[in-house]
């Protein structure tokens, strides 16, 4: 037997799919909208991603007003969803739910989706820090389980050395970093104090459930 | 020779983020540096055994095939490395066309079909043979790691090329990485774990599941 056919067989083994004789256990019995439901619990529990779900969804909330949420080095930091979404969560038949468009995270569909018990995921945010020329703006993927930044825009460099270029761009990353840290300690803060339950949750669902669009609800 | 795009210089800018404890710069930063990325420096595929189908290790930032580290592993205060995976993949459509013509012929000369084990053993002599043409891919991930704050970036996408550079550096360096995660930050910050767990209201979750989590 080769040794790929006997790492399968022991992957097999150690799935629990085939027994010590090499014979398959019990088939799997569940029908398919329980495996996804499984599937999607497993996904929220690992790692605690709900907290990272529960971030990026009061973020949102948080976000609508364009006000600074956080001061990050003495400015303060201007968080905007922007483009694609992506909800997930337990509840009812939808598992996961993706928006596109400029406004899309703000829609009113978006709000009725989460009020039905999905979490924001994944998000697209537009980060913007100080004011007039000392403005910088930033954009980056982000997911609720990692934290990790993919397919960012950094600020234009304005080092011209090749390795100034590299230390700079080392330092937009980073900077990148500290707003997204700064975020989840302002989130951390209001999460474990007395008031999330008593205050900002319902707050968050009357949002959810406000009628209308962004602008209705700005006017 | 491998001359990939560096993500750290230009392009998409994407990374997994750590933090490494102990933080703060060592007296010593440059040899145990060096120690930790020469214990797992990148070997290519050929000066290993023939067995082997993947060769990853630790390269110098700007030279993909140079392992010496002595030139560009600092910029400021951070250590600038990457990470090689050279792939061998014998194209299975190839092993399949190739044990199918040899079974073919075998059945055509011998009266019979194959048996399991003649088939199984004819495989591995082709796929032996088309290794041995096969040129590896190769992939390379950059390393950013500010030694003063212990912030550790992986300039890479895949969950488990990430895993298997975080785990490689806790061993080489004897340090830990730790997750920024949301869940993992609560966790550093020692919370209380009763105030953790998931929200019933917006999680859509029933309070028996609230505390099997927490």
């Amino acid at each position: 037997m080769t040794r790929r056919n006997e790492a399968r067989e022991e992957a097999a083994f150690l799935r629990g799919e085939v027994g010590v004789d090499g014979a398959a256990t019990e088939a799997d019995q569940r029908d398919a909208a329980e495996v996804e439901r499984d599937k999607a619990r497993e996904e929220l529990l690992r790692g605690r991603t709900w907290l990272g779900r529960e971030l990026l969804t009061w973020l949102l909330w948080r976000s609508e007003s364009g006000d600074p949420l956080v001061e990050v080095e003495g400015s303060g930091l201007v968080v905007l969803f922007t483009g694609r979404i992506t909800l997930r969560g337990l509840a009812g038949e939808v598992t996961e739910l993706t928006a596109r468009g400029a406004e899309a995270p703000y829609a009113a569909e978006v709000r009725r989706a989460l009020d039905a018990g999905l979490l924001v995921h994944q998000a697209r945010l537009r980060f913007t820090q100080g004011e007039g020329d000392t403005e910088k703006v930033y954009e980056a993927t982000i997911d609720a389980e990692h934290l990790d930044i993919r397919a960012a825009k950094l600020p234009e460099l304005a080092a011209e050395e090749e390795d100034d270029r590299v230390l700079e761009r080392l330092f937009l990353a980073g900077q990148l970093s500290r707003f997204v840290d700064a975020l989840v300690a302002a989130f951390l803060e209001e999460r474990a104090g007395r008031g999330w339950a008593k205050r900002t949750v319902p707050a968050l669902k009357r949002w959810m459930q406000a009628p209308g669009g962004a602008e209705g609800r700005r006017a | 020779m491998v001359r990939a795009p560096m993500p750290i210089q230009s392009g998409t800018v994407s990374f997994a983020r750590f933090r490494s404890e102990p933080a703060g710069a060592r007296p010593d930063a440059k040899r145990w540096l060096l120690r930790g990325l020469r214990k797992k420096a990148f070997e290519p595929l050929e000066a290993r055994k023939p067995d082997d189908d993947r060769a990853a290790g630790f390269v110098e930032l700007e030279d993909h095939d140079a392992t010496g580290f002595e030139a560009g592993l600092f910029q400021g205060e951070h250590a600038l490395f990457a990470w090689r995976i050279d792939q061998l993949k014998v194209p299975a459509k190839a092993l399949k066309a190739e044990v199918d013509r040899w079974a073919a012929a075998f059945a055509a000369g011998q009266g019979r079909p194959p048996t399991r084990r003649e088939k199984a053993a004819r495989k591995e002599e082709v796929r032996q043979l088309l290794r041995q043409k096969a040129e590896p891919s190769s992939k390379v991930l950059d390393v950013s790691w500010n030694l003063d704050t212990g912030e550790v970036a992986i300039w890479a996408t895949s969950r488990k090329v990430v895993d298997e550079i975080a785990a490689t550096m806790e061993e080489v360096f004897t340090v830990s990485l730790h997750p920024v995660s949301v869940g993992a930050t609560a966790a550093r910050s020692k919370l209380a774990e009763a105030a953790l767990g998931p929200t019933p209201a917006l999680v859509g979750l029933g309070q028996e599941v609230s505390h099997d989590a927490a």
